[in-house]
């Protein structure tokens, strides 16, 4: 019996949800969901609870259960990245034009780009509160799908998939009992309890000023990656570390990305 | 046999060789999108031959 699937646009991209062996209504409550999440964490609506956190002027204030755990994510990440992912990227995002969602076109002019700063100078967290310093602000983006795609297929049930614009999360055995069949890099494979996700500066890219500008900063210049890989796929245990093990191994370059990936991915695919 | 029939068979050669060489770059044209190598799969993963209900993709 096929899985039932739900499709739908959201956080700026396409979202598929999939249970086996369980009632639909399951994947319109998923929807919801993401909706709901969407709306605290974008930070183009300046009431959305990312933005406020943003907007907080260097002062402890309370945050959610949801933000709390991203932001510790956020913080283990830039760890496991070596600090290649950091989410305080809000003002590099600024400087090439990228202020309000791409549908809507970029904006400005491009700014001087200048190196970000280490993520655990610039935010803590606390059971309850955190605190960001006054000039920095986050932009959680790619980390935040990975993060709701693990947290959402949990939710579905024990058989379920959520991918939400290719970060993607597969729980359980799947439709027929042998792993959700999921594409990758020119293969099914079949998924299981296992997450996966692509990084890429193809998509999410724009002109601005003459120059062709893409949205995935390089931490260590403040401006937009130019390493000799344009797109990563990686398969590992949980949505969340694809999206970081991607990333980072985009950002290190096809000499260096294979002996980073190796140990820590389950399959990966790097394309120029 | 005359000279020119062995300066046109050259010329002719030649013409031949280049119009062939061309056919064969332009139709074995580099894709520069194609992956670095195949994808690395380890033993954590299993790959099969069904259809895929979704993929990964840049987004």
């Amino acid at each position: 019996m096929p899985p039932s699937a739900r499709h739908f646009e959201a956080l700026g991209t396409t979202c598929s949800l999939f249970v086996a062996g369980a009632p639909g209504e399951h994947l319109e409550r998923g929807e919801a969901w993401v909706r709901a999440l969407q709306a605290r964490l974008t930070r183009f609506e300046p009431d959305s609870e990312l933005s406020r956190f943003n907007a907080s002027a260097g002062a402890w204030i309370p945050v959610s259960e949801e933000l709390e755990d991203l932001l510790r994510e956020a913080l283990r990440s830039w760890e496991l990245s070596g600090g290649l992912v950091n989410v305080a990227v809000l003002s590099a995002m600024h400087g090439i034009g990228y202020r309000r969602p791409l549908r809507e076109g970029p904006s400005g002019s491009i700014a001087v780009a200048t190196p970000l700063p280490a993520l655990p100078d610039v935010l803590e967290v606390t059971p309850g509160r955190a605190r960001l310093r006054p000039e920095a602000g986050l932009d959680l983006g790619g980390l935040a799908k990975g993060w709701m795609a693990d947290r959402l297929a949990r939710r579905l049930g024990d058989n379920a998939l959520a991918n939400l614009g290719g970060d993607l999360a597969a729980q359980g055995a799947g439709p027929a009992g042998d792993g959700w069949p999921v594409e990758f890099g020119g293969h099914t494979l079949l998924l299981r309890d296992q997450g996966a996700a692509t990084s890429s500066t193809r998509k999410r890219a724009w002109e601005l000023g003459g120059e062709r500008v893409h949205h995935l900063i390089d931490p260590r210049s403040g401006a937009p990656a130019c390493g000799d890989l344009g797109e990563v796929s990686v398969v590992a245990p949980t949505a969340l570390e694809a999206e970081v093990l991607a990333k980072t191994a985009l950002l290190l370059g096809s000499g260096e990305a294979p002996a980073y990936l190796d140990g820590k991915a389950a399959a990966w695919w790097l394309l120029p | 046999m005359p000279a020119f029939v062995l300066k046109a068979g050259a010329t002719l050669l030649t013409l031949l060789a280049a119009a062939a060489s061309a056919a064969y770059v332009s139709s074995h044209v580099k894709n520069g999108a194609a992956p670095l190598h195949p994808a690395v799969l380890t033993a954590q993963v299993h790959a099969a031959d069904v259809e895929a209900v979704t993929s990964t993709y840049a987004s």
